[in-house]
């Protein structure tokens, strides 16, 4: 076993953290009064190709099934959310609808959809569209429709919560051709920006990370040509049960240590914001000694169980239940983080422009995105105790 | 960098001890509690592993191995590993004053049995000469008492009166209480005691986790077999959480104690490596109390009436594991330690 980072990793630590502390969390809290997700032809997204930091989060190599070492990934996802993680979820890139083009598209599909996000020059995005008005942990009661029409999909129904889609060159849309199939019934699409059909994907009003945009749209007729289902009639024909299903669940399988470490790096935010207030104001009595020791080890603990789960996938071994292990520790370290801080700064929280009080804010999605807390233990009740699929 | 890979040495040596500990603790561990001693293969068996003072300086094994070694012996039985350890945690003081001669002394006689305390394990005056007071908990036959003291380490041989007590747990170690009076002071190292502390956490939080290891694991296949309401009990959704958080308390307390041994293995003579190593144990070691208050008595919860019975064994696991996590300060003394110098996650090293 070993426990620490090379000299490479630590000096790109040392360089996020430089970027972070001098341009990510100020334009965080900049976009945080402002309201409203940072504009895409803000000069910091070019500033963001100019470091390369795109690279980390995006899935735009087609000759390795991640990003890079999934351990790095987590280390990046930590430290960029300790600064903002909502600046550090509107990075340029395909997001979260690289992992379904990585994990079922045709080779055609993938060099057409990915080859863009390589060596980017100018800010580009792309989205994934799954969670609907009427489902959200139980993705496998999607109602958006799909229904073939010669050499072309017409689709309908409304997406929720889909980030960066105001601004994506392509969306991944997940849809059924029958409801009553269930997660058999599962169809991806892309879906591209400017299809007749397709609204304009409209931020929502967040009450937290506010710097991305978490859009919502809907599609009325909207056409796909046949090219544009991900994997092609192949991919469903040779995995007849649940192939778009499962293409979704590999998604957050790989995705779901980042957001962990995402909520680790906002716990050691709201940590050391809490420290230096109490410290500041020659506030910190012995019983905050003791409330910050049990959030730095809550902290610590859900740290290393990131990098478990993300070192498990490095080595091309299960690591579901490590994954949902580390989602649901996080999130809940990092609430609880975030209200231990707000308990020490008193009165002073009320007045609203503390960064702790957007911290609060902001963790609270941490514990619903990407499975919420309750999800994350059902996943691993599946392995653990074989908790039935219909129970 | 990051590796949660054990090696091949580790695995070869757990293997063994995790048949040893199945063949000759786990299934005999009621009736060591009412003997209040393991039995006598387990005892031989012990030393020729050559289990005892496994992780010596340039033995080629470490705090790392030795924490994985309890983990699975105290799966098992840890009143028997108190009991089959004679020089135990007392190794790491002794070591730390470099008094090789004691250790080997001590491995080399089975009459001998060292014993690490600090004064609050008890009510001690300690000097450079002598101490008196109590210590309130110790396996039986103590022959070397090592005590922490504030300014050093002292090593006492004589003037040790035992006092059987009935014990919280642990009885398979024969638990007395030590009452000394003026006891001569056989050797003083003034030495830092911070990390035999350290690592003397370790041993007993690593023993404290393969308890909580063994009720989440003895309730998760209880509720898995109990049909309550037409459905195994694991698959109600409340039980199903608590199984589940019981197994998140367990896999977390291991990385923790795993990440503390490593940085204590590796620290070296970099002070700071070494003072970060030290809160890595104390946070480690309050991490396992903590979770033994709710994995514990979890465990028990699971089984119903039927856990409060001594027909199984999920009772045991929730005294045992509370009566490891009172040792060395317990989980105050540690807190204290754990945060002995506040600092931000930017200004800390290690993996932050």
């Amino acid at each position: 076993m070993r426990f620490e980072l090379d000299a490479a990793t630590r000096d790109y630590v040392m360089s996020l953290r430089e970027f972070g502390r001098d341009s990510i969390r100020p334009l965080g809290i900049e976009r945080d009064r402002a309201g409203s997700p940072t504009p895409p032809d803000h000069p910091f997204f070019k500033e963001v190709l100019r470091r390369g930091l795109s690279k980390t989060t995006a899935a735009a190599d087609d000759a390795s099934p991640s990003p890079g070492p999934a351990v790095l990934r987590v280390i990046s996802a930590q430290e960029l959310a300790y600064w903002d993680r909502g600046v550090a979820s509107s990075l340029p890139g395909p997001g979260l609808g690289g992992g379904p083009v990585m994990s079922m598209g045709t080779p055609e599909q993938k060099e057409r959809l990915l080859g863009p996000f390589r060596n980017m020059t100018e800010p580009r995005w792309a989205a994934f569209a799954m969670t609907e008005p009427g489902a959200g942990s139980d993705v496998a009661r999607i109602q958006s429709r799909a229904v073939q029409d010669g050499d072309e999909w017409v689709l309908n129904g409304a997406k929720l919560f889909s980030a960066n889609a105001d601004r994506a060159d392509w969306i991944v849309v997940f849809a059924t051709v029958d409801p009553a199939l269930g997660r058999a019934g599962h169809r991806a699409f892309i879906v591209e920006r400017g299809m007749p059909g397709l609204s304009e994907p409209r931020p929502e009003k967040k009450m937290g990370i506010k710097a991305y945009a978490s859009a919502s749209f809907t599609m009325n007729d909207l056409r796909v040509p046949a090219a544009n289902l991900l994997g092609g009639e192949a991919h469903y024909e040779q995995r007849t049960r649940g192939a778009g299903f499962k293409g979704a669940m590999q998604t957050f399988n790989a995705t779901r240590p980042a957001i962990a470490a995402n909520a680790v790096g906002m716990a050691r935010a709201c940590l050391d914001e809490a420290m230096a207030f109490a410290r500041d104001s020659d506030q910190l009595r012995p019983r905050d000694l003791d409330r910050m020791e049990r959030m730095r080890r809550k902290t610590r603990t859900a740290w290393l169980m990131c990098l478990k789960a993300a070192w498990l996938a490095d080595q091309g071994e299960a690591n579901m239940v490590e994954a949902s292990m580390a989602k649901a520790t996080a999130a809940e370290v990092a609430m609880e983080a975030a209200s231990l801080g707000m308990e020490l700064l008193g009165a002073v929280a009320l007045q609203g422009d503390h960064l702790i009080e957007k911290l609060y804010r902001d963790v609270k999605a941490m514990d619903i995105v990407e499975g919420t807390g309750q999800i994350q233990r059902i996943v691993m009740a599946r392995h653990l105790v074989n908790y039935p699929r219909e129970a | 960098m990051i590796d949660f890979s054990v090696t091949g040495d580790a695995q070869i040596l757990l293997d063994t001890v995790t048949r040893f500990a199945r063949e000759h603790l786990a299934d005999t561990a009621r009736k060591a509690e009412s003997a209040r001693a393991p039995g006598a293969d387990a005892t031989r068996l012990y030393e020729d592993l050559g289990l005892m003072g496994l992780e010596a300086p340039g033995g080629g094994l470490g705090l790392l191995e030795r924490c994985l070694v309890n983990e699975t012996l105290g799966r098992a039985d840890p009143g028997a590993a108190l009991a089959l350890d004679r020089l135990g945690a007392a190794g790491y003081a002794l070591w730390a004053a470099e008094d090789h001669e004691s250790v080997a002394a001590i491995l080399a006689d089975p009459a001998r049995r060292a014993w690490l305390a600090t004064p609050e394990d008890g009510a001690m005056n300690v000097s450079e000469r002598a101490a008196s007071g109590e210590i309130y908990f110790t396996p039986a036959g103590i022959t070397d008492l090592v005590l922490l003291a504030p300014t050093g380490i002292a090593v006492i041989h004589g003037g040790i009166e035992e006092l059987p007590v009935r014990g919280a747990g642990l009885r398979a170690a024969n638990p007395m209480r030590l009452r000394l009076e003026e006891a001569p002071v056989a050797r003083f190292y003034r030495t830092p005691t911070a990390g035999a502390l350290a690592r003397a956490r370790l041993y007993m939080a690593s023993l404290l986790l393969g308890v909580l290891d063994a009720a989440a694991a003895y309730a998760r296949d209880y509720a898995m077999e109990r049909i309550t309401f037409g459905r195994p009990i694991a698959h109600h959704q409340a039980m199903t959480f608590m199984l589940t958080d019981m197994n998140t308390a367990v896999t977390g307390t291991r990385l923790l104690i795993q990440e503390a041994a490593w940085r204590l293995d590796t620290a070296g003579r970099d002070a700071e490596a070494a003072r970060q190593a030290h809160e890595a144990a104390a946070t480690a070691f309050v991490e396992a109390v903590e979770q033994s208050a709710f994995v514990g008595p979890a465990g028990v919860q699971v089984l119903g009436g039927l856990g409060f019975m001594q027909d199984y064994p999920v009772e045991k696991y929730m005294r045992e594991s509370r009566a490891l996590g009172l040792l060395y300060g317990g989980l105050d003394q540690a807190r204290d330690d754990a945060m002995a110098l506040p600092e931000t996650t930017l200004m800390a090293g290690g993996l932050f």
